[in-house]
């Protein structure tokens, strides 16, 4: 919805811009926590692309994070509902630290949340989605050197 | 006066904030539970084309999204004046005990199970999954791990998807199953079964058998005397996936039995003016406000009044332990707001059960999983139990099949008041003369936490969890104590 939906749409632009090989896989999901690391488990390397709202925010910015850097974000209390990144993560280190990717990188652009509902990106965060392709692009090429 | 705020944030399941407003003494005066978020589904969808509502509402969560689909096809059904063949409604039922299977199993162990492996007042450092895990050891992680993933691997079987399943379309399903499928899918039942019992025996140690979380659970801290609401069939049983609405009042007795295509003759919604959220309420009875017995409109809609609204369970050794619970807990209708973890279970087992007759039903695997729709699209509600709650659906269209008005009453919204009313009770029972420790908010989160909520949220925070905010503060609403933990 709107920026929210930043990761599908550069999914779908990395579609389009990389030509497929059988050592490459896109997936859309809109979940978090447990469903997502499960949706990783098996793979050699990720990308993780998603839209994030933070206290300093500066729409269109892209900031690229390792897990590690999640590390303080551990639940350290049970949430009443959900297992987030980082404890999901933790806790498939401990039960099935063979099936984590060698290599977890999570690219995000800081947007502004509304709830104005639009199937489409704002301009600025179009521009900085378009940038950020560029970037991962490079960075599939450097995978595969 | 002093406010105490606890102000939850979650990435996936939005935001709620809880203030508890101290008196001079540091006792609890007022507490209130406020979702200051607007998604605005009802609105956007309309214009759409109708078929293409169980795709969009499913997005509405990342956790329950196969309650989405279902009911959404179900209301589908309803529009379209189309009844599925008996194999399509199965093949649905039997993707729904999956999904609940791998949800209610989520929730003991990793949401819920902490406060009583751990114990409620146990250090932060460990009273989480990791230190769950610590604890019973990695097998048992392990083993919830799997159970839970098989189970969705079953939703992707039948749904074509782990996530956002898409099989639902009016008047059946997308395919039908082969018999290499469901030898694989019966085969998991098998499994889900003996874990389903495993997780009640090691209930039955870590709870049951330790006096103090019985006295806990059984205490006036968090009991709420309320009407009680659930799905049922023919001989009043639970059931997820069909069946009629059943309301019993706080002594038990039935109140009221409907179609859920009849919900507004029983159900109206009321709105305050600070939270988004309505709070439902039994039309007949009307709004009295925040408060429980047997002329307040206020219902739950959990695990526990599911098992409070029936006669009993469909699979038979569910129905063991739904007896096991009554006769421990002193018989209908229970009260305690904590018991809705064991009554989680019990749903657990029966939800097993069920995986396991429906992928042993001889038309399972039957190629005819849809009815052709044919007549003009209308007006139609599809209703299934959420985890947390009986769902609502209600789309009205054009004769194109525009979608021009939607209702959604979701799970946790049933829950609304009673949440608050829960939230407040907890927190007059625990905070005394002004002490606000840890261990005491967890406790009252304990209340809150027991429901399961759900409020689906549209945008991200960079911390990915629920962050605690405790402020408080004196008569004039300055601060004298801020509290955050990460």
């Amino acid at each position: 919805m709107g920026d929210d939906g930043l990761g599908i749409h550069v999914v779908r632009m990395l579609k389009k811009k990389i030509p497929a090989r059988d050592d490459l896989e896109f997936k859309e999901l809109s979940v978090g926590g447990l469903k997502l690391v499960e949706e990783i488990l098996g793979y050699e390397k990720v990308f993780i692309i998603d839209s994030v709202d933070t206290e300093h925010r500066q729409v269109g910015r892209i900031r690229e994070f390792s897990p590690e850097q999640f590390k303080a974000t551990e639940q350290l209390s049970p949430s009443p509902h959900v297992l987030n990144f980082a404890t999901a993560l933790e806790l498939y280190k401990r039960l099935n630290p063979s099936e984590i990717p060698r290599t977890i990188r999570i690219f995000t652009i800081d947007i502004d949340p509304d709830f104005t509902f639009r199937e489409k990106l704002s301009p600025t965060i179009q521009e900085a989605a378009a940038n950020l392709v560029e970037i991962i692009t490079q960075r599939i090429e450097q995978l595969q050197d | 006066m002093k406010t105490v705020t606890i102000n939850p944030v979650t990435r996936l399941e939005g935001h709620g904030k809880i203030s508890i407003f101290l008196n001079d003494e540091g006792n609890v005066e007022n507490a209130y539970f406020q979702v200051p978020e607007l998604r605005g589904f009802e609105k956007f969808c309309e214009g759409r084309r109708v078929e293409e509502m169980p795709d969009i509402t499913s997005r509405i969560c990342g956790v329950c999204p196969e309650a989405h689909h279902l009911a959404s096809t179900k209301a589908l059904d309803a529009v379209f004046h189309v009844d599925p063949p008996p194999t399509a409604k199965k093949l649905r039922e039997l993707l729904y005990s999956a999904f609940f299977v791998a949800d209610h199993t989520t929730h003991f162990y990793i949401l819920a199970g902490p406060d009583f492996v751990m114990g409620p007042s146990a250090p932060r450092a460990e009273r989480n999954m990791l230190g769950v895990i610590s604890k019973v050891g990695l097998d048992v992680g392990a083993s919830v791990i799997k159970h839970r993933s098989d189970a969705l691997d079953v939703v992707g079987i039948i749904g074509g998807k782990r996530i956002h399943p898409a099989c639902g379309v009016p008047g059946g399903v997308t395919k039908a199953i082969t018999e290499e499928e469901r030898t694989r899918i019966e085969k998991i039942a098998e499994s889900e079964v003996e874990f389903a019992k495993f997780t009640l025996k090691l209930f039955d140690e870590v709870v049951l058998q330790n006096k103090e979380y019985v006295s806990l659970i059984l205490g006036e801290t968090y009991a709420s005397k309320t009407y009680y609401m659930g799905t049922v069939d023919e001989e009043n049983r639970v059931n997820f996936y069909d069946g009629k609405i059943r309301v019993v009042d706080p002594e038990g007795k039935e109140f009221a039995k409907y179609h859920p295509k009849d919900y507004q003759q029983y159900i109206a919604e009321h709105v305050e003016p600070w939270t988004y959220l309505k709070y439902p309420y039994l039309k007949s009875i009307g709004w009295k406000g925040f408060v429980g017995g047997k002329d307040s409109g206020v219902y739950k809609a959990t695990p526990l009044s599911r098992l409070n609204a029936a006669d009993g369970m469909a699979t038979p050794l569910a129905q063991e332990e739904y007896k096991k619970m009554y006769e421990t807990l002193g018989g209908k209708p229970v009260h305690a707001t904590l018991a809705t973890h064991w009554a989680r279970l019990v749903e657990l087992l029966y939800a097993a059960e069920r995986m396991l007759e429906l992928s042993g039903d001889k038309e399972i695997t039957n190629p005819n999983v849809r009815t052709l729709p044919t007549a003009t699209p209308d007006e139609g509600v599809g209703c299934v139990e959420a985890p947390r709650g009986t769902l609502t659906h209600h789309y009205k269209t054009d004769e194109r099949g525009l979608v021009r008005n939607v209702n959604l009453i979701v799970g946790t919204t049933n829950n609304h008041a009673a949440i608050s009313m829960s939230i407040k009770q907890a927190a007059k029972g625990l905070i005394k003369n002004g002490d606000v420790s840890d261990g005491i908010l967890n406790m009252v989160e304990m209340a809150f936490r027991a429901y399961d909520p759900c409020y689906g949220c549209a945008t991200h925070t960079l911390p990915g969890q629920m962050p605690l905010d405790i402020k408080i503060y004196n008569k004039q609403r300055n601060v004298t104590h801020h509290l955050r933990r990460p």
